[in-house]
């Protein structure tokens, strides 16, 4: 072949590249946790979630068969597997540092991806914004952002969800409203001081300006931890400074944890230890205590939890029976409800 | 002079061990901590409160005789380490007992085990880790230092990259920043049950070393020197290394990685008592146990959170290891 005809058909293969059909669509504005305007197709039929909590958010307002990306992290919850079986097929294209494999993003052919904002955008995301997926940020570091989170979700991925998120919100507000009933009223002195620990092997807790720190305020407790921040380490003397009423485990395995401390001769003069006020969070499809959607069961169970005598009319187990049925569609047997606050693999 | 010497490596440790149990973010009043540790000899009135005695028997003491040791058993392995190896920048880590010992803990943290299997993997993985590294160096039934220190770089390249991907697989939410943490180094998990786990091996390796303290002397000078003066090199070589393995291994496993520490007190002991090996391990040792300990003073007191001790060691240890580079002028001694 001479040169002339090489160019002829790079000319014509250059060509079909430029003039391949756009899909003529309309589009809709989000605007995102960083205040971004971001320009979605009308339709979102595929989306890819890099937030390993938001994923099980995406099932509770019916949105997850649209999911064609996933978390290493979100396959890993032995309830959202449980609840949706799919979760295991769907790529997970996101690790569990929140890394991604672009081309098994790709791949999937997202519409958008939704993810957490933690103060800015991902390092790959000029790498996927090259191939028009718009990234939706959504905020996550209280309660509030929690609900701004499940409205973003739904309007995302469409109207019907959308309705589900405002009814869902609209929960969450009544289940905060009950409680702050009886805790708003509460002196200093009649809050006790709550520990909330986050890891294993390493003594960590979750201080100030998280959700946690969140959710204990509105249950009617102190965080006992002055640290700012999820997961900070801290020494056993520290402990011992703040001296905790109560001591919720958070993070698999809660129960492994929990009885650790309950039987270390060091953590034995701690108050909590002393009155048997050591508690493990429970678990669902996500962990209770983080961005999860179960959020607004954790509002109801911590104030059980810390102020059982302001709450005695309050069933955690049919609240929860409720919710997993009207939000997950999902009727729970009582082992199962057993296995959700006991944080143990169903 | 020398015997003013003995008696300064004796009383210091020990006088900072004191202070160290009134030292703390719980306030203990003085005579309270006084109290509880003469209550332990004489039969003393008990007018404090229970938590105080958990918190200065329970808590501080095991944590600083832990610091203590684990300094110690780091400063002295250093010190015959550098004898051997006829350099000044060796550390303890150099047959990636530190690499090995970080990916096992890093493993057992992945799995959700407990403190004491997590310790015994640890362990397991350090000595094994230079035990592959003694293996792989073993040429003609003979260890060449080069060989060694090559094999060492191999290993620990090896559970580097084993451990990354064990971080590469833990729950960023709970399971990966305790790694991290773990490998920045801590004394946090101290109690009277990781003494128990930890101070056998210290003990037996720092004696094991303070036994052939003396040959060291011959070894520094070469292995044909040495040879020639009737010293088994590579029995003495293979006792070095057992010694200093188990004692960082140990270390390892009960408080993560702490650098530095191995190498920068050799020579900080060698400045007081000279390179004679049979004054400077002892020398090494009471430094690197009261460096140690007054380091964790630090991480466990100057901030609500607790302060990775590795992160103090180098901020620390670099500084002076550059004052040092500049006195001594490269010239090593």
């Amino acid at each position: 072949m001479r040169t002339e005809s090489l160019w002829v058909v790079a000319a014509w293969l250059l060509a079909a590249s430029v003039t391949q059909p756009s899909r003529a669509q309309v589009t809709r504005e989000v605007t995102d946790a960083a205040g971004r305007i971001v320009t979605l197709p009308s339709t979102v039929n595929r989306i890819a979630d890099a937030w390993h909590a938001n994923n099980a958010m995406v099932l509770m307002l019916g949105g997850a068969d649209k999911l064609v990306a996933t978390t290493v992290q979100a396959q890993r919850q032995p309830w959202l597997r449980k609840l949706y079986p799919r979760i295991d097929q769907v790529p997970a294209a996101f690790n569990a540092a929140g890394d991604l494999n672009v081309e098994t993003l790709i791949g999937a052919r997202p519409d958008v991806i939704l993810m957490a904002y933690d103060g800015a955008l991902p390092k790959w995301s000029d790498a996927v914004e090259a191939y028009h997926v718009p990234i939706v940020l959504m905020p996550n570091t209280s309660l509030e952002g929690l609900k701004t989170t499940a409205r973003i979700t739904g309007t995302v991925l469409g109207p019907r969800e959308a309705e589900v998120a405002e009814d869902y919100i609209r929960y969450f507000d009544a289940n905060i409203r009950r409680v702050r009933r009886e805790t708003q009223r509460l002196a200093a002195s009649q809050r006790p001081k709550v520990l909330h620990t986050s890891s294993a092997g390493i003594l960590t807790v979750d201080g100030l300006d998280t959700v946690i720190d969140d959710w204990i305020k509105v249950a009617g407790g102190r965080n006992a931890a002055d640290v700012v921040g999820n997961g900070r380490p801290v020494t056993l003397e520290q402990v011992a400074v703040w001296d905790p009423d109560l001591i919720i485990v958070g993070t698999a395995p809660n129960q492994q944890n929990r009885q650790a401390i309950l039987e270390d001769p060091r953590w034995r003069e701690i108050k909590a230890v002393k009155t048997g006020k050591v508690f493990v969070n429970p678990t669902g499809a996500y962990l209770w205590d983080r961005h999860s959607a179960e959020a607004a069961l954790q509002v109801l169970w911590a104030a059980k939890t810390i102020h059982p005598e302001l709450f005695s009319d309050l069933d955690i187990k049919r609240e929860t029976i409720n919710f997993y049925a009207k939000y997950f569609h999902h009727a729970l047997t009582d082992e199962e409800y057993t296995s959700i606050v006991n944080a143990t693999a169903p | 002079m020398r015997r003013l010497a003995l008696f300064a490596m004796i009383i210091v440790p020990l006088a900072a061990l004191y202070v160290s149990l009134f030292v703390g973010r719980f306030t203990v009043p003085p005579a309270d901590v006084a109290g509880i540790l003469a209550s332990r000899l004489w039969p003393i009135a008990r007018d404090w409160p229970a938590s105080v005695e958990t918190i200065v028997l329970q808590i501080r003491l095991p944590r600083a005789i832990l610091a203590m040791f684990v300094g110690a058993g780091l400063s002295v392995s250093g010190a015959a380490f550098q004898g051997m190896f006829r350099n000044p920048l060796v550390s303890p880590d150099i047959l990636g007992v530190t690499a090995a010992s970080g990916f096992g803990a890093a493993l057992a943290l992945l799995l959700s085990r407990g403190a004491f299997e997590l310790e015994l993997i640890a362990f397991l993985f350090g000595i094994s880790g230079v035990g592959l590294t003694y293996l792989l160096a073993r040429t003609y039934r003979s260890t060449p230092v080069l060989m060694l220190v090559l094999s060492g770089v191999i290993v620990a390249a090896f559970f580097s990259a084993l451990l990354s991907g064990v971080k590469y697989l833990a729950d960023p939410d709970s399971k990966l920043p305790a790694i991290t943490y773990w490998l920045l180094g801590s004394l946090n998990g101290s109690s009277m049950r990781t003494l128990g786990m930890a101070l056998p091996p210290i003990i037996l390796g720092g004696a094991g070393l303070m036994l052939v303290r003396w040959r060291l002397n011959v070894l520094s000078m070469g292995d044909a020197e040495a040879r020639s003066l009737g010293v088994r090199t590579d029995r003495l070589k293979g006792i070095i290394i057992v010694c200093t393995t188990l004692i960082t291994a140990a270390a390892v496993s009960v408080c993560g990685i702490i650098g530095w520490v191995g190498l920068v007190i050799p020579h900080f002991a060698r400045m007081w008592v000279g390179p004679d090996h049979r004054a400077l391990l002892p020398a090494a040792c009471s430094i690197g146990a009261t460096y140690l300990l007054l380091i964790d003073d630090v991480a466990r007191t100057a901030s609500a959170s607790e302060i990775p001790l590795g992160i103090l060691t180098a901020i620390v240890g670099a500084p002076f290891f550059a004052y040092l580079l500049r006195k001594t002028q490269g010239g090593w001694q």
